[in-house]
């Protein structure tokens, strides 16, 4: 079982304050959305539980099993997708599957890669090359990117960014099926993507 | 998915090839490079040439020149490991899936390949065009490996600690410079003695430019992590 927690959060840079003292436990099956404003903090803390940017006060905490899990194994635990968070352009949708999985050192041949790539839609355009994707089929291709290791913790920053229809209906399917393995935190300003979650922190107030 | 027995070897080779294989697709670094390499050798060629130096002072002008050529031409590419990640903005997607030793060693490897191409090329097209006589080809080849060795494991940490400045380019070589300085005396000693023929027990000037190389991993090993996840 794993467990989020977020104690006393705050990040400033410099004079600037972004937000301060936000905490909150995240278990199994929990959806949590943080809105607010442009410029509010929804990336940035986003980011600081990914472990990405150092808060400048409190702390963030991960538990598997109750047994505290080290920040230098955290990435185990942890699949991301952001807008600021980019694939490699000059390899195919397949081949940059199949450098995360050994970079992760997952035991996980070729047809392991084509079902994840099948689960976002993306089966017809495996061999294309990065820089021949739409904006939303790179979205999808960092969903699956962040769903291959099965991460108990699920980051998404503005998850429906680019996505068709079709896309909306691929994201809301591994959100649900995330429930069941883990938990997810979704920053966003849209209110059908505050709508997946049982929780919502506005970073605004 | 189930996790197989992860090694930092695994995910640097892993690294290592993916770097190749976008260097293979764009050549942006290798093109800068031999770019740089080739011109400066045509220019010292046609300019020097191996007629216009006292036959004397040969071994130790040719020395300086090819280690100034390798240098850098290195200088001109090899911080594109780090800078290109940085750029394309894919550099938080590899600090979330790879280990920080492992990403070194990665772009260590990438690095090391490049210069490899780059003394492959330079080199024996330096000797031919200079007419540059070494009368100790064993020592001279150990100085040549051992010396790219230095100069790819210095280049590494430096690209990774400039790949977030603003003025990335101009600091590389600045920092670059200092911390090579050593490791070049060493290499234009070495092979200026290498092409003269002296015979010194042990090959001393490889060995300086060995232990530079493992004081130079070493450090990058304990200091990368700080910089990685700074």
């Amino acid at each position: 079982m794993f467990t989020l927690k977020v104690s006393g959060i705050g990040k400033h840079y410099g004079e600037t304050l972004v937000f301060k003292n936000i905490s909150f436990q995240l278990n199994q099956g929990d959806v949590l959305a943080i809105t607010g404003w442009n410029g509010s903090g929804k990336s940035t803390l986003l980011r600081i539980i990914a472990g990405l940017v150092k808060p400048s006060t409190g702390r963030v905490e991960m538990f598997f099993n109750a047994d505290p899990i080290p920040k230098e194994s955290r990435r185990r635990f942890i699949g991301m997708v952001a807008p600021a968070l980019s694939l490699y352009d000059e390899l195919t949708g397949l081949e940059s599957i199949e450098f995360f999985c050994r970079v992760r050192g997952l035991a996980c041949n070729r047809n392991d890669c084509l079902n994840i790539i099948e689960l976002v839609g993306l089966a017809e355009h495996a061999t294309k090359m990065g820089r021949e994707y739409s904006s939303g089929m790179k979205q999808r291709l960092k969903l699956a990117q962040a769903l291959l290791h099965k991460p108990p913790l699920l980051l998404l920053d503005e998850p429906a960014t680019n996505l068709d229809s079709k896309g909306i209906d691929v994201l809301e399917q591994i959100i649900s099926n995330q429930r069941q393995s883990g938990m997810t935190v979704i920053a966003s300003n849209e209110k059908r993507e505050a709508d997946y979650a049982d929780t919502v922190i506005n970073l605004s107030e | 998915m189930q996790t197989r027995s992860s090694t930092y070897l695994n995910e640097a080779v892993a690294i290592w090839f993916r770097d190749l294989r976008s260097e293979f697709r764009t050549r942006y670094a290798l093109n800068a490079i031999l770019m740089f390499a080739v011109t400066t050798l045509i220019a010292v060629s046609f300019s020097i040439g191996s007629f216009r130096i006292e036959e004397a002072e040969r071994p130790f002008l040719y020395s300086v020149l090819l280690w100034i050529i390798l240098t850098f031409s290195a200088l001109s590419g090899l911080s594109r490991s780090f800078v290109k990640e940085e750029e394309a903005g894919t550099i938080d997607v590899l600090k979330l899936s790879a280990r920080p030793q492992a990403v070194f060693f990665g772009k260590l490897l990438f690095n090391l390949t490049l210069l490899g191409a780059l003394e492959l090329i330079i080199v024996p097209s330096f000797i031919f065009l200079m007419a540059y006589q070494i009368n100790f080809p064993g020592f001279f080849v150990a100085m040549i490996i051992s010396g790219g060795l230095g100069l790819g494991a210095g280049t590494t940490i430096i690209a990774a600690m400039i790949a977030r400045a603003s003025t990335r380019g101009a600091l590389f070589s600045v920092l670059s410079l200092p911390l090579l300085l050593p490791l070049m005396i060493t290499c234009i000693k070495g092979c200026e003695r290498a092409a003269i023929g002296i015979h010194s027990a042990g090959w001393p000037e490889v060995k300086i430019a060995v232990a530079y190389v493992i004081i130079m991993v070493v450090m990058s090993l304990f200091l990368f992590p700080l910089i990685w996840e700074e």
